[in-house]
């Protein structure tokens, strides 16, 4: 029936990450070209001051079918929430990100954010973002954030205008759209996987 | 002490002015819903053949479908044969021309100016609309100069039945979902209104809303048309009487926006919410959706939503025709054991196509405030545009705000932006206004006022000052 109140939303049989008193999460994923992948990943806040930090990168092509799912639930007070996911889909590519953050009631000074963007890099992708905020407690400061959007065509002409190709350029761009979600040593794994995406 | 309890129950009491009753004579029809009472309304209203089936095709999709179920709401079970689908003030047969006393006393009541010469020249044209039937439509010799038709639907169905042939159920489809089937089945009465071509209205249009009787439910449609080059300003305002049950109020709202026309069409609505124990109220649910059909159109939504125990509404619009654009400013108030789910639809086809969202929530006592909302951008929306904007203000912390965007990009070309945030009114604003003389009650007013004001500043000016004051009663009782 209806959700008017708070349900807890974690079902029992779920495989759960739980972040307990003063711990810290990293959390890194990324999907490369050619992977689709299920990534259905559930953070339960359940210690004060618990704190959680998430990037996820995705790059993905013709037949791809990349589905993100991420719940943050915080359960107990003073903890904090750091959601950053972002991705480039060219043609024939498939994404659907489904990022949830609910505050239970008395999670009292949480903070909670999350942002997803993504690039449509060509026709025929299809991108579907749903960032969606459940908040039962009052002193809370959450934010979300996505955007859907394209390469900058004034980057790439400053580029162009300088000697760099039209592909480099384009590569260059996407490289600093994805930087803050590159963890550390993967980034030439990254750079080389641009070069298999369609230009 | 004593008298600080006395001056509280005033306010609790004194909080929903609108909640009166009419004592009319009443024409109401049995209860419950079938094909025999959906005839029997089509009789009552004399209306035509054509009319009858369609309300008969609706009934039997309405039947098939299911009640949904994935909006953030406590939705109670609605038995749909305990409600008296048609309830109408009964008609003086002496003097039929004229309005009864006892009806006119009630729009004046609720400061609807029924009069045209008590109104402020060329201000406001209104349909009033008192359970199932519209009771008086004001300036319609004014309108009619100009070729505007602006009159109850109806009327629009006896005397222009090729206009409502063509547009209804263009927008808003008879089985688009449960309720709106449900209101296509059974819908009572409602606005018309048609703009033609390069016609500029002269004054705003109003209809206003009004639910009387007990134990029943209002099914009114307003169907918009401006044709090509036009311009409507439209609002809608709306209450009810406080009563212990729940009332069902189930709306369907179509507008067709043809080339370069424009509309802007503006909502406060101020249904009974309840009381503060959650007893009573009005179930609204309600189907609003825009098509921007040419090239260069524009509709854009204003609503303030403070009254209701529960609103399911999601004024949408699909831009259709290239470079059309539309917008939705909401503010949504919900007190003691309110609950909304609303938000809207931008649906982008056409190229060029722009969008903005500004989504106001506000939350206080033990309700619970969802936005939703979804846009899309189609394969051929090249250079399309949408911005979001979602906040939400907590004052409390039994009340819930969520907020479940759905953004859909099929578009390389598209641009979409979506941002949202959840606050509280901090303690240090209170303080700072504390310092200066301000009480909190008084305080917490000017914080949301100053919250809403990006949505409030939309409004026709008829509705503004309306729209403040409501703000504020609304939230009466939530700090402190």
């Amino acid at each position: 029936m209806g959700h008017g109140k708070y349900l807890d939303p974690i079902p029992a049989e779920k495989q759960v990450v739980t972040v307990g008193s003063g711990e810290r999460l990293e959390f890194s994923y990324v999907i490369l070209p050619g992977e689709s992948r299920e990534l259905d990943l559930v953070i339960d806040l359940v210690g004060e001051g618990a704190e959680v930090d998430v990037k996820c990168l995705y790059l993905s092509r013709n037949g791809d079918r990349v589905r993100i799912r991420i719940l943050v639930h915080h359960r107990a007070p003073g903890c904090h929430s750091h959601q950053l996911v972002c991705g480039i889909a060219a043609t024939g590519a498939d994404v659907r990100f489904d990022g949830r953050i609910v505050v239970a009631p008395g999670a009292q000074q949480t903070e909670a954010y999350q942002e997803n963007h993504n690039i449509l890099l060509s026709e025929g992708a299809r991108v579907e973002t749903l960032p969606s905020l459940e908040i039962y407690a009052d002193d809370v400061k959450c934010s979300h954030g996505a955007t859907v959007g394209q390469l900058d065509a004034d980057a790439l002409f400053y580029m162009r205008s300088r000697g760099i190709s039209e592909a480099e350029a384009k590569r260059l761009q996407m490289l600093s759209f994805l930087s803050p979600v590159i963890p550390a040593g993967r980034e030439e794994e990254v750079t080389a996987a641009l070069f298999s995406l369609p230009s | 002490m004593d008298k600080d309890q006395h001056i509280i129950e005033e306010f609790t009491r004194g909080e929903y002015k609108e909640g009166f009753v009419t004592e009319v004579e009443q024409e109401l029809i049995p209860k419950g819903l079938n094909e025999e009472i959906i005839r029997l309304i089509s009789r009552r209203k004399e209306e035509p053949a054509w009319l009858l089936e369609f309300r008969l095709d609706a009934f039997r999709k309405w039947q098939k479908m299911e009640e949904p179920s994935w909006a953030h709401l406590d939705l109670p079970r609605i038995d749909y044969q305990d409600i008296i689908y048609y309830a109408a003030p009964r008609q003086d047969k002496d003097r039929p021309k004229e309005i009864d006393p006892a009806l006119a006393e009630t729009f004046e009541k609720l400061g609807i100016p029924l009069h045209e010469r008590e109104a402020l020249a060329g201000v406001v044209a209104v349909d009033a609309v008192f359970d199932s039937v519209s009771v008086k439509t004001t300036f319609r010799q004014t309108l009619e100069e100009k070729g505007i038709i602006f009159c109850s639907f109806s009327e629009a169905v006896r005397e222009h039945p090729e206009l409502v042939r063509k547009y209804l159920a263009s927008v808003v489809p008879a089985s688009d979902n449960y309720f709106a089937a449900l209101n296509s089945a059974v819908f009572s009465d409602g606005s018309f209104c048609y703009i033609p071509k390069g016609v500029r209205c002269p004054m705003e249009l109003s209809s206003y809303f009004r639910i009387n009787a007990r134990g029943t439910g209002q099914f009114e449609r307003t169907l918009i048309v401006a044709d090509e080059g036009s311009y409507v300003s439209y609002m809608e305002g709306c209450t009810a009487p406080m009563r212990d049950e729940q009332q069902l109020h189930a709306a369907v709202v179509e507008i067709v926006v043809e080339k370069d026309a424009d509309v802007k069409y503006s909502t406060v609505q101020n249904w009974y919410p309840g009381d503060a124990e959650g007893r009573g109220g009005i179930l609204n649910l309600v189907t609003k959706r825009g098509l921007c059909k040419g090239s260069g159109s524009h509709l854009s939504w204003t609503q303030v939503e403070t009254g209701s125990a529960i609103t399911w509404k999601y004024p949408s619009t699909i831009l259709k025709g290239d470079y059309s654009a539309s917008e939705f400013y909401s503010v949504a108030v919900t007190n003691h054991h309110q609950q909304a789910d609303t938000g809207t639809k931008m649906i982008h086809l056409g190229r060029g196509t722009r969008s903005r969202i500004v989504s106001k929530g506000i939350s206080a006592g033990q309700s619970q405030n969802s936005y939703r909302g979804l846009v899309r951008m189609a394969p051929g929306a090249l250079q399309a545009r949408n911005y979001s904007q979602c906040d939400s203000l907590l004052v409390g912390s039994a009340c819930g705000a969520h907020t479940f965007p759905d953004i859909q990009s099929s578009c390389p070309g598209a641009v979409v932006e979506h941002e949202a945030t959840t606050s509280k009114i901090s303690e240090d604003q209170l303080f700072y206004c504390a310092q200066r003389g301000i009480a909190p009650e008084e305080a917490v007013g000017l914080i949301v006022n100053g919250y809403a004001r990006e949505v409030l500043s939309r409004l026709p000016m008829e509705f503004a000052v309306e729209a403040q004051k409501l703000l504020q009663v609304s939230l009466e009782g939530a700090v402190g």
